[in-house]
């Protein structure tokens, strides 16, 4: 491998219908990802997420268990 | 607010005892065909005949261990979530019980058919088409039940680890369908519908999603439930819980073509899926520390919580196993790694790790809170961590010199490109280590023989009034 432009050389003549459909699907699932990060981390977001930090700690405020080996 | 205690007459506790039950069992017989294989391959004189011989036996470990032990815990688990987090029982009892029978009768075809040699060959998709379909009707039975208890929930929202187990259900459904496609030839005999390297796609496109989600994504939805729960303490981030399960879902199921490298598969494809592995860091390490950051500020819980410990160690076994998986799956390593015990030692850093570890974890949650007692004996459960983990480092050690020199035996070259070794001087070079790999797996199986006892006696000590004082007292405390 000589050079990193070699290295990433596509024939795109040879690609088959195969291949694009890959390709897009690889791509489309790229796309969804960054959405997903962005959708996620966004600061605005961050609240509707997090109110269920303590989601299963929640049927049991009053009297949080301290048997069966936990602690204080 | 989810609005509903343990207490809660209507909830069917009783099929995740009987799972959770089964689970510690099969964990002794998934260890005890394990351990007996491994001496085998220390000592090959102990293949008695060919019904005990190490080829029929090993599937017979790793659907013991993997769908025996890990497929009852993640129903034990899943069922007990389901409820507690929709603050309501199960959609049927009828189903779940069907789930139950079903599920240990395909358990038992497995026992027979394996010595028997009935076998499609396929890794960790070995059974034959009559019972590859009772799979996947008992499955959707598992699915179906857990759907519909959702479907019906009282709380608001779906906790995180049930989008989890619900994952896992529906990748495992399709993914077992298109994998178990064979033309019948007799009721033990059937050949795959897929040939050539197209068979060898399909076959690691579902080989590493069994690991990725029947091992993965089911048992973080153990994670998510379990740690919060034992701990008394929040998530520490919901909103990478919410990336961990996206990411792992879009992910995961292009990875299987990092198994294939250097073979008749396309070289684009194993690209391809060595990439996705290495992206796939990204969101296991963000699942694994947002575990370990839930005990932010609590570290000194691990002193005395004897079920969080195996919790939070097995997270450090899945951040560890989900590095070293992607860097085996980059080609300038993968031609050192592949077929080497390389790859068995990164298996069980994740199998005897992570899944075994969080789940011995979740049981000890589950026994005393279903059976409302406290522990049998709390220094037997200690000496059970400390013998597994001893016996889990013993083992991943011995497979990794094992396997790095095996490969570099194999590829060492004198100045005029003659091999350097012969094969059989590379098995003998293996031999102290399987030796030792073998005292490991003997170490893990003491250790659930001692988990089996503890359980027994917590069960059997629940009913009497001593037990209900002091369950009675620590809920005073």
């Amino acid at each position: 491998m000589n050079s990193l432009s070699e290295y990433l050389h596509t024939d795109w003549e040879a690609m088959t219908r195969a291949d694009w459909t890959g390709l897009i699907i690889v791509l489309v699932l790229t796309a969804l990802m960054v959405v997903l990060y962005t959708w996620i981390f966004r600061p605005s977001n961050r609240e509707k997420f997090e109110q269920y930090r303590d989601f299963v700690n929640d049927d049991e405020d009053v009297k949080r268990e301290v048997g069966h080996g936990q602690t204080k | 607010m989810v609005g509903n205690s343990a207490e809660n007459p209507n909830y069917n506790f009783g099929i995740v005892k009987a799972f959770a039950i089964c689970a510690v069992v099969y964990l002794i017989v998934g260890a005890l065909v394990g351990d007996l294989i491994a001496w085998q391959l220390s000592f090959p004189a102990l293949n008695f005949n060919e019904y005990l011989s190490f080829g029929r036996l090993r599937p017979l470990h790793t659907n013991a261990v993997i769908f025996a032990f890990g497929g009852c815990t993640l129903m034990a688990t899943a069922f007990y979530v389901v409820q507690r987090t929709c603050a309501i029982p199960l959609w049927s009892n009828g189903l779940a019980w069907f789930t139950f029978w079903g599920w240990n009768l395909i358990i038992v075809a497995a026992v027979i058919s394996f010595p028997m040699g009935w076998t499609q060959g396929k890794e960790y998709a070995e059974l034959e088409w009559p019972v590859d379909i009772a799979i996947a009707v008992v499955w959707l039975s598992y699915m179906f039940n857990f759907v519909m208890t959702i479907a019906n929930r009282k709380s608001s929202h779906i906790y995180v680890a049930n989008w989890f187990f619900l994952g896992m259900m529906v990748m495992i459904t399709y993914l077992h369908v298109v994998n178990s496609l064979a033309i019948p030839v007799t009721m033990t005999k059937s050949y795959s519908l897929f040939s050539g390297v197209q068979d060898a796609m399909i076959q690691w496109w579902w080989g590493h999603n069994a690991v990725g989600f029947f091992l993965t994504a089911g048992f973080l939805g153990i994670m998510y439930y379990f740690i919060p729960k034992q701990a008394n303490l929040p998530i520490f981030s919901y909103r990478l819980s919410v990336l961990h399960f996206w990411a792992l879902m879009f992910g995961y199921v292009w990875l299987g073509a990092h198994h294939l490298q250097y073979t008749a598969l396309p070289d684009w494809a194993g690209s391809l899926g060595a990439a996705v592995s290495i992206a796939m860091i990204i969101p296991s390490w963000g699942g694994a520390i947002n575990g370990l950051m839930t005990l932010s500020g609590a570290w000194h819980k691990l002193r005395d919580d004897y079920v969080l410990r195996f919790l939070v160690v097995s997270l450090a076994f899945y951040a560890m196993s989900t590095f070293e998986g992607p860097v085996m799956s980059l080609k300038t390593v993968n031609a050192l790694s592949h077929y080497t015990d390389w790859t068995i030692g990164h298996v069980h850093s994740g199998a005897l790790g992570w899944v075994a570890m969080v789940s011995i974890g979740a049981i000890y949650h589950l026994v005393t809170r279903l059976w409302k007692t406290e522990i049998h004996s709390v220094p037997l459960v200690n000496s059970h961590f400390w013998i597994h983990t001893i016996g889990t480092v013993i083992y991943i050690c011995a497979m990794w010199v094992s396997g790095i020199m095996q490969g570099l035996m194999w590829r060492a070259t004198d100045d005029y490109g003659n091999l350097v070794y012969t094969f059989a001087e590379t098995v003998v070079a293996m031999h102290p280590y399987y030796v030792l790999r073998s005292v490991g797996g003997l170490l893990v199986l003491l250790g659930a023989v001692i988990m089996l006892y503890n359980i027994v006696m917590t069960i059997r000590g629940a009913g009497q009034p001593k037990a209900a004082a002091q369950a009675a007292r620590a809920a005073r405390a």
